[in-house]
């Protein structure tokens, strides 16, 4: 890590390579912390969590009872053990709550005095955060499994719901109106994305094993399926031709850059995308088990140099390398199901949520000081100066 | 040593990694993972020498099932990539065996043409038979093939394909289309699935759901084990039916419920 530091230093090195070490080392040593807790305010289990992406201060959890909490991460007290409060709740008690467990929630991207939840009492409620009371409600015909608002979008507001209707609604947060609906799906759609680098790209996933991308300017149908197999037909029997799974795709992601595109499926598959051309890039990562009946909320490293893939797996969240496919580590420490995560960038940690009513938080463990460091005098000191700038070359 | 350094690649780590007891570095024939790029050509010879060749009268090439390799490799993405090379260069062919659509077994090109001319000799199809495995294997390496395919790309006719699928070499896979096949091999698949079975069995009635590797390979095989039981044993492993665990004792396999 020195050499990254002095090449820093001495200009030979671009400032992000620097970050970038010291974020994927950070990311390879996640561990439970015993200093760091997340208050338990929810009765039932947690389905979604989202982290705002202006401060990274505030992070709001849905949960299976309907109840939406928000909590504050920024640790103001001086001392290092600390649990995240929360700031305020939406609970049984408001007039307001949705009635059944909410599937989704995301913070308005631009700002925090809004948030979105969409739950399973086929409801989708935009809500001032300042009054916890719903500016607009958007009234479905079926339960509605996930939304998203697009990242970067400036020239449109336009949320995209994936219900159990095969069709894709798109709510105009503008206008209010729900009149643009995205045809071709065939099952209902379980999860919906849309990509953080082109803001009319939007990718869903649904239960009729197909992953479409589609740009919502055309008129016309999807802009492509997804095909496990790359157009070679021989290779699957005749049902499973242009399928992005062999069983229901329940988990989209983008990375950061949006590049690449990852989809979970009931046949315990994770696949890599293209996000521009749909080839499977054949990342193998083996069996990543994956049971829902709904959506798994899974999420990508950000800011590291090889990216990594966090996976609700059972009760622990599995770790692979997001272009080597190898498993990395399995985190361990829920008492039961995973259903969601959400990486922190800034601070590089992750928050899981499950059936067991906890959020946890994955912490980069600190380097603690060699102990063969101290005491060396300077002769010694421009030795290891001299062997790093030769180690440079 | 701590062992969250070993999750570090090698730009973060401060020491040499040590070699314990427990880093075996071994060849294929040890059944450990091997270190570096793995080479699966190797790999394959070595699985090859674990099918029995008796036990099917000699009429069958070696198969090995492709999730093998897994077992013996920890990067699935390079093996994958090198089983298609080596299916592209035409050294290797790959098999849809028909009962899971994720289960693929290969067989080298050498051994599957030997094993097919001599399965023909002396019958009427062997002409058919022959033209295919010339025309075809060489340049398309396609798992299945569709009427259109054979009619207009290859310049079969209907009569021939039929005597194609009397003779094993195609199977029909839907109205128009026919998957590659290893002729006789139905036996190999049955004994097969019988064979995982009883396997996963025993590793299920054991306590705890859990045996070690070793232990288990020693095991006394029922009647219903008719391949080899290492040959299982990596089958279970590259299949993830089975969960490896490294304990001081060896590698544990503990039975994975889904």
């Amino acid at each position: 890590m020195l050499s990254f530091l002095i090449a820093r230093q001495t200009g030979v090195d671009e400032p992000v390579r620097l970050r970038r070490a010291e974020s994927t080392r950070r990311v390879l040593s996640l561990e439970l912390n015993h200093d760091r807790d997340v208050e338990c305010i929810h009765g039932n289990g947690i389905n979604t969590i989202d982290i705002e992406v202006i401060e990274g201060r505030y992070m709001l959890s849905g949960g299976s009872d309907g109840v939406i909490v928000i909590y504050d991460l920024e640790n103001n007290s001086k001392k290092p053990h600390y649990t995240c409060k929360a700031v305020c709740t939406v609970g049984r008690s408001s007039r307001y709550v949705h009635k059944f467990s909410v599937e989704t929630v995301q913070w308005y991207p631009h700002d925090t005095g809004m948030f979105v939840s969409s739950s399973f009492d086929k409801t989708m409620k935009v809500w001032d955060t300042e009054t916890l009371k719903p500016a607009e409600v958007f009234q479905f015909e079926g339960n509605v499994y996930c939304h998203h608002m697009s990242p970067i979008a400036r020239k449109h507001g336009l949320i995209a719901v994936g219900t159990k209707d095969p069709k894709v609604q798109l709510c105009d947060l503008k206008s209010g109106s729900r009149i643009h609906i995205l045809q071709g799906h065939r099952g209902e759609v379980l999860s919906v994305k849309w990509s953080p680098r082109y803001e009319h790209i939007l990718a869903t996933a649904s239960t009729d094993s197909r992953v479409r991308v589609w740009d919502v300017r055309r008129a016309s149908g999807s802009l492509f399926t997804l095909d496990q197999h790359n157009g070679d037909k021989s290779k699957a029997s005749s049902e499973s031709v242009n399928t992005a799974h062999d069983g229901r795709v329940n988990g989209l992601c983008f990375t950061d850059d949006g590049l690449y595109l990852l989809t979970a499926g009931t046949d315990d598959r994770m696949r890599l995308w293209n996000s521009a051309t749909g080839e499977n890039t054949l990342v193998n990562y083996g069996k990543v088990v994956n049971e829902s009946r709904k959506g798994v909320k899974f999420t990508v490293s950000r800011g590291c140099s090889p990216e990594f893939v966090f996976v609700p797996c059972g009760s622990s969240v599995a770790m692979y390398g997001l272009h080597t496919g190898e498993l990395v580590t399995m985190l361990r420490g829920h008492y039961n199901n995973v259903d969601c995560c959400e990486f922190h960038p800034d601070y590089q940690e992750l928050y899981s949520g499950g059936k067991d009513c906890n959020i946890l938080a994955w912490v980069p463990v600190l380097r603690h000081p060699d102990t063969e460091d101290e005491g060396a005098d300077s002769r010694q000191l421009f030795s290891t100066f001299f062997t790093l700038w030769t180690a440079l070359d | 040593m701590n062992r969250k350094r070993t999750l570090m690649p090698d730009a973060f780590r401060t020491k040499k990694r040590r070699f314990g007891a427990d880093n075996l570095i071994g060849n294929p024939e040890h059944g450990d993972v091997q270190e570096g790029p793995p080479d699966v050509k190797a790999t394959l010879q070595y699985l090859m020498t674990l099918f029995p060749r008796k036990l099917f009268n000699d009429s069958l090439p070696q198969i090995v099932l492709k999730h093998q390799l897994y077992s013996l490799h920890s990067d699935k993405t390079l093996v994958d990539k090198q089983v298609n090379e080596l299916r592209d260069q035409g050294e290797l062919l790959m098999f849809q065996l028909g009962f899971d659509s994720d289960t693929f077994a290969l067989v080298f090109s050498v051994d599957y043409r030997a094993k097919v001319l001599a399965g023909e000799a002396g019958r009427a199809t062997l002409g058919t038979v022959e033209k295919f495995l010339d025309k075809v294997l060489p340049c398309c390496s396609d798992l299945s093939f569709s009427k259109d395919k054979m009619l207009k790309q290859f310049l079969f006719t209907d009569a021939e394909i039929t005597q194609l699928v009397k003779s094993g070499v195609l199977t029909v896979r839907d109205a128009g289309s026919w998957w590659l096949s290893i002729p006789n091999s139905g036996r190999f698949t049955k004994y097969f699935i019988q064979g995982r079975k009883a396997v996963l069995g025993m590793v299920k009635k054991s306590k705890y759901n859990e045996i070690l590797k070793t232990d288990l390979e020693e095991r006394r095989t029922t009647s219903h084990v008719k391949l080899h039981m290492k040959y299982h044993v990596h089958d279970i492993i590259g299949a993830e039916l089975v969960e490896c665990i490294q304990t001081t004792s060896g590698t544990l396999l503990r039975f994975v419920d889904t």
